[in-house]
């Protein structure tokens, strides 16, 4: 159990959670997590199926916990809906009516928040949803159908704001203009917890990060602390590129990767630095002409790193 | 208030909206049939014993339980499975609300549509025979049931996803089979709620199918109080499940 002072703990917190634990079955989703989240965004960091949805649906009651403590603002989600005029949730499931508009989505959202209605133009306008904001949400893509979530959890100024996977989907304009509105929410003073099994994504959003694997807290603090504690353990980046043979040679030269792996024109590259490497990757790749169509970290190295991460703790 | 009234317009368009509709418009028009192909030449008293005998069977044995059943069942259920049930209940609303608009909804669809069947029929009768009591007991025990069923139905449908195939054994099983078994066990039917309040308002109506309704006696008052407690009870038992019940099912 995590100690109610370390580094999963956030000063000023507006969501505590103490040895909080979800089982389904014999299955532990959720297990003895002792954290806290307070203003600013913090960055919930995992692979698939690590429990972060799960944590995210019991810190938003839409759950029960199996054991142990909840509070948003002092009280228990579950029973005293009054502090849903304060949260609110962009889940990570297409939960839209695909019969209403954005515009009527969000404005849907605003009048059950108690809000002002009219509200929704300027949180359609927050996502830049404004050219398909009055079309039906069943035509959307999944980077809009994102975007009209966005626009509806915005609506009513919630203090806190929690994302599940919020960028799934979306284009890398959509996701660089939505990672800057989380930002600014965050600076502003609002609580925002977001959730990604992708670092660097999480890198971009979040100050502070909380690690999660099987359930548990695999890390906590600021992403500078996260990275020195996956410093000393191989991550496997997967580039995809023309040239790929005389790319993976110049890389292996490199003293940051221990392996490459090369199939057709995918390499899969051993680093014990992604950052170093990734930031390097585009000068090697244009001095030997390699046009490179694809760089991202694999999963499974990810979950990799956060296994050894609970091992360690 | 105006959340109650955005919830319960939204959910209206939700629960009337995509197939559904068509196969319980399709249901709907059994009465209009039924009755224009056994009044025929009748009139008057033996007309309306015609429309006793055979159209209201059908509209309160098979439309207002079936169509409650399809419309009434996916009022929370659906929104529990595919998930939009987080958008509700993350709102600064009390529980009792969410499922009052709910149920709000699912009647008011039953009654629109099984109401529209009822009409129709009752335009048949009149146009054939010129028998026009029935017309308006008709559609206000129709309302009356629509409450009846859809207070069960939407309920049901929120704990089980097999809510429609358990809800048509217990229409065809317990409505139209074992509740007729003994009088005593009339007074659990959700048909003859709606049918007491019919028989309380048409002469002869007690004459033809009172014998129906077994230990239930006819009448509106009744039937009033009756659908009264189940709406207050399906609120209540809705608005616990709210609270206590996880309310996502999807991964």
């Amino acid at each position: 159990m995590t100690s109610a002072s370390g580094p999963a703990w956030a000063a000023d917190a507006t969501v505590e959670t103490r040895s909080l634990s979800r089982w389904f079955g014999q299955k532990v989703a959720v297990s003895d997590v002792t954290c806290a989240f307070g203003p600013g965004v913090t960055g919930l960091l995992g692979p698939n199926g690590a429990g972060k949805t799960t944590l995210l649906r019991l810190i938003c009651g839409l759950i029960s916990p199996s054991d142990g403590e909840l509070t948003v603002l002092g009280s228990d989600p579950r029973k005293n809906p009054k502090v849903y005029a304060s949260l609110a949730l962009v889940p990570e499931e297409d939960a839209v009516y695909g019969f209403q508009t954005a515009r009527e989505f969000a404005a849907y959202a605003a009048t059950l928040a108690g809000t002002d209605p009219a509200k929704a133009d300027e949180a359609i306008a927050m996502v830049r949803l404004e050219d398909a904001a009055d079309r039906p949400i069943s035509g959307y893509s999944k980077g809009m159908r994102q975007r009209a979530k966005v626009a509806a959890a915005l609506v009513s100024d919630p203090r806190i704001l929690v994302l599940d996977e919020p960028l799934n989907g979306t284009d890398p304009i959509q996701r660089a203009h939505l990672i800057d509105t989380f930002r600014r929410l965050g600076d502003a003073g609002h609580t925002v917890i977001v959730s990604s099994h992708v670092l660097a994504e999480v890198e971009r959003m979040a100050d502070r990060v909380l690690a999660m694997v099987d359930g548990k807290l695999a890390a906590a603090g600021n992403i500078a602390s996260i990275r020195e504690a996956m410093s000393d353990i191989p991550y496997r980046l997967r580039v995809e590129a023309g040239n790929a043979r005389m790319l993976g040679a110049a890389l292996l030269e490199r003293h940051d990767v221990s392996g490459v792996e090369i199939d057709g024109d995918t390499l899969r590259v051993d680093t014990t630095d992604l950052g170093d490497l990734g930031r390097a990757i585009p000068t090697v790749a244009r001095r030997l002409d390699a046009r490179i169509t694809l760089v991202e970290p694999e999963d499974e190295s990810l979950e990799s790193v956060f296994r050894y991460l609970v091992r360690r703790r | 208030m105006k959340q109650f009234i955005a919830m319960t317009r939204v959910s209206l368009r939700q629960v009337i909206g995509g197939r559904r509709i068509i196969a319980v418009g399709l249901v709907a028009l059994l009465p209009p049939i039924v009755t224009l192909t056994t009044i025929g030449s009748y009139v008057d008293r033996g007309a309306l014993r015609q429309f006793h005998d055979a159209t209201i069977g059908v509209i309160f044995l098979i439309v207002i339980p079936v169509v409650a059943l399809i419309l009434g069942s996916g009022a929370l259920g659906d929104e529990r499975r595919d998930g939009t049930l987080s958008f509700l209940v993350l709102r600064p609303i009390r529980r009792e609300a969410i499922v009052g608009a709910k149920l709000g909804a699912a009647a008011t669809a039953t009654f629109i549509v099984a109401g529209s069947g009822a009409l129709l029929s009752a335009l048949v009768l009149g146009g054939m025979s010129g028998v026009w009591d029935p017309l308006i007991p008709l559609l206000i025990s129709v309302a009356i049931g629509s409450i009846a069923y859809a207070s069960v139905f939407v309920i049901l449908g929120f704990i089980t996803a097999r809510a429609v195939l358990i809800g048509l054994i217990y229409v065809f099983v317990w409505e139209s089979g074992i509740s007729f078994a003994a009088d005593s066990l009339a007074t659990v039917s959700l048909f003859r709620i709606g049918l007491s309040a019919y028989t309380g308002m048409v002469e002869f109506a007690v004459t033809d199918i009172g014998e129906v309704l077994g230990s239930v006696q006819p009448g509106v008052g009744g039937a009033l109080v009756k659908i009264a407690v189940l709406a207050a009870a399906a609120v209540a038992i809705g608005a616990s499940f709210l609270r206590k019940r996880d309310l996502v099912t999807k991964d």
